[in-house]
C-alpha cells in the first residue's frame, strides 16, 4: 500500500516535471502551414499526427518553441510558428481585405481618410514639416553601449551566442 | 530646413523620379521597386546606362558622378555635397536626421521622458547585438494611434504609441525594435535612396538650376515624410524579421517576441484604419509568420532561458 502510494506520487511528480509548460485556457487557432504533430515538444519525439494548412486547431499549452494543439483527430506538439492564434473569423478578414481591394476600397489613402482614427496617412506624412525641437529631444536620449549593457544586466539579461537566422533554403521571398 | 526646398522639388515635376522608399514597418504589398523606377520617356535607357556605370565599382574611374553644385549652408544640415555613390556614416546619419525630423512633424514625440528612456535602453541593448553596434542608436515612441514602426538611416527608430500599447513585455518591444534595427543595419532604405539619386544625377536633375543653394538631402527625400509611407521590397521585410528575432535572441530575450506582435497584428481587422499604412507597406502578418517559421526551423528549439521581463515593462497610462 505504501509502495503504491509512492508509485502514484512518483508518477505525479514526473508528470509535473514533463508538463512545466504554461497552462493556457484552450485558445482557437489555425494552421499557417501543413506540419507534423509530436508526442512531446522535441524535434525527435514520435509523431502523433499531422494537419494541413488552414486546419482549425485548439491551442492547449505552450512550452518554449512549441505549442500543444488539438486537431479534430489528434493531439500533439508543433513549433509555434506553424500556428496562427485567434478565431478563424480573424482569418476571414483576409477575404474581406481581398474584396475591399477588388472594389477599390483598399486603394491609396481611402481607408485612412474614411476613419476617424488619428493615424499616419500618406497625406499626413507628405504634409509633415521638419520638427526641429523634437528631433533634438530625441537625439538627446541617445545612450552609449555601456549604458545599454548596464540596463540589460539590471534585468538579468545575458547575451548568448547565436548566429543570424538565414532565409529558408530555396526561399525566394 | 527651408520650405522652399521642397517646393522647388515639386516644381521640378519629377515626382515619380524622386519617389523613394523608406521606412518600414509592418505590412503592405505595394511594389516599391516598380513605383520607384517608373520612368517615362526616352531618357530611360540612357539614364540606366549612366547609372550602371556609376554604381558598378568595376567601371572605369573616369566615369565620375556629375557633382551637384554645392549647396550653400542654408539648411539645417551642413553638408555641401552628398556622396550618393558611397555615403559616409556621417552622411547616412545626416540623412536619417532629416527623415526622422520630418516624420516627427507628422507624429511628434510622446512627451514622457521615462517612456522614451526605457525604449532607448531596450533598443540600445538590442542594437549592440547587431553588426553595427557603433552607430548612435536612438529610439522614440511617437504620437499616433496607428500600429506601425519606422526606421531611418543612421540609427533612427520610431514606434507608434498605438503599437506600443499592444505590447505586453520587453521581449516583444525588443523584437519590434530589432526588426527596425535590421533595416538600418542592412541599409535597406539608404540603398533605395542611393539608387534613386544616382538615377537623378544621371538624368541631370540634380544639376538643375533650381537645385542650387538648396539642401541636397531634403531634395533627395521629397515632400515631408512621404518617404516614410513607402514600401521596401518584401524580401527586405522578411530579412528584417529574421534579423529582429536574431538580435533579440542574442540579447537574452525570449525569441518569440516579434512573432507575438505579428500574431497580434494578424488578428487586427484589415479594415481597421490603424493598420492601413502598415498593411500597405508590408507583407501580411500571416505571410511573415510563415516565412519566419520556415527560416527558423529548429534553430530556436534549444533557446531555454530567454527573458520576457513583463515585470519591468513600462506601461503607458494614457
Amino acid at each position: 500500500m505504501k509502495k503504491l502510494a509512492y508509485l502514484l506520487f512518483s508518477v505525479a511528480s514526473i508528470s509535473t516535471l514533463i508538463l512545466t509548460s504554461v497552462s493556457m485556457a484552450a485558445e482557437t487557432g489555425s494552421a499557417l502551414k501543413s506540419d507534423n504533430m509530436r508526442v512531446e515538444p522535441f524535434a525527435d519525439a514520435k509523431l502523433s499526427g499531422s494537419f494541413n494548412r488552414g486546419d482549425s486547431l485548439d491551442i492547449l499549452n505552450k512550452q518554449g518553441a512549441w505549442l500543444q494543439v488539438k486537431t479534430k483527430n489528434n493531439t500533439g506538439w508543433v513549433r509555434l510558428l506553424s500556428v496562427k492564434r485567434g478565431a478563424p473569423s480573424a482569418a476571414g478578414n483576409q477575404t474581406a481585405g481581398v474584396l475591399a481591394a477588388a472594389s477599390g476600397r483598399a486603394g491609396t489613402g481611402q481607408i485612412v481618410s474614411t476613419t476617424g482614427i488619428r493615424g499616419l496617412s500618406e497625406e499626413e506624412l507628405k504634409a509633415a514639416k521638419f520638427n526641429a525641437a523634437d528631433i533634438k529631444t530625441l537625439e538627446s536620449y541617445t545612450l552609449s553601449a555601456e549604458q545599454g549593457k548596464k540596463f540589460a544586466a539590471s534585468g538579468g539579461l545575458k547575451p548568448i551566442a547565436f548566429s543570424n537566422i538565414s532565409a529558408a533554403q530555396g526561399d525566394a521571398k | 530646413m527651408s520650405i522652399s526646398t521642397r517646393i522647388s522639388i515639386k516644381n521640378l515635376n519629377q515626382k515619380n523620379l524622386i519617389m523613394t522608399a523608406l521606412v518600414t514597418c509592418l505590412l503592405g504589398s505595394a511594389s516599391l521597386t516598380r513605383a520607384a523606377f517608373d520612368f517615362q520617356g526616352a531618357i530611360e535607357g540612357a539614364v540606366k546606362d549612366a547609372v550602371k556605370k556609376q554604381i558598378d565599382p568595376q567601371a572605369p574611374a573616369s566615369t565620375t558622378v556629375p557633382e551637384t553644385p554645392n549647396a550653400a549652408a542654408s539648411g539645417t544640415t551642413t553638408e555641401t555635397a552628398f556622396n550618393w555613390k558611397n555615403p559616409s556614416q556621417d552622411e547616412e546619419i545626416a540623412l536619417g536626421h532629416e527623415i526622422a525630423g520630418n516624420l516627427l512633424g507628422a507624429a511628434p514625440l510622446v512627451k514622457n521622458e521615462a517612456l522614451q528612456k526605457y525604449v532607448n535602453s531596450v533598443g540600445r541593448w538590442v542594437a549592440s547585438q547587431s553588426e553595427r553596434p557603433d552607430l548612435p542608436w536612438r529610439f522614440a515612441v511617437i504620437e499616433s494611434d496607428d500600429l506601425n514602426a519606422f526606421s531611418a538611416p543612421g540609427g533612427y527608430v520610431m514606434i507608434t504609441k498605438g503599437l506600443y500599447r499592444k505590447l505586453n513585455n520587453e521581449a516583444q518591444l525588443a523584437g519590434v525594435l530589432g526588426h527596425e534595427i535590421g533595416h538600418i543595419v542592412k541599409k535597406h532604405q539608404l540603398k533605395v535612396l542611393q539608387k534613386q539619386q544616382l538615377l537623378n544625377i544621371g538624368a541631370g536633375i540634380l544639376n538643375d538650376k533650381l537645385a542650387k543653394g538648396n539642401n541636397l538631402i531634403s531634395k533627395a527625400i521629397g515632400s515631408g515624410a512621404e518617404i516614410s509611407a513607402r514600401s521596401l521590397d518584401k524580401s527586405a521585410e522578411y530579412e528584417a524579421d529574421r534579423l529582429g528575432v536574431s538580435y533579440a535572441t542574442r540579447a537574452g530575450y525570449e525569441p518569440f517576441g516579434l512573432a507575438d506582435v505579428l500574431q497580434t497584428l494578424g488578428q487586427t481587422s484589415k479594415n481597421d484604419g490603424s493598420v492601413a499604412l502598415l498593411f500597405k507597406t508590408h507583407p501580411l502578418p500571416d505571410d511573415r509568420l510563415t516565412a519566419l517559421g520556415d527560416a527558423v526551423g529548429n534553430r530556436l528549439d534549444n533557446i531555454k532561458n530567454g527573458k520576457t521581463l513583463e515585470n519591468r515593462f513600462y506601461i503607458l497610462k494614457n
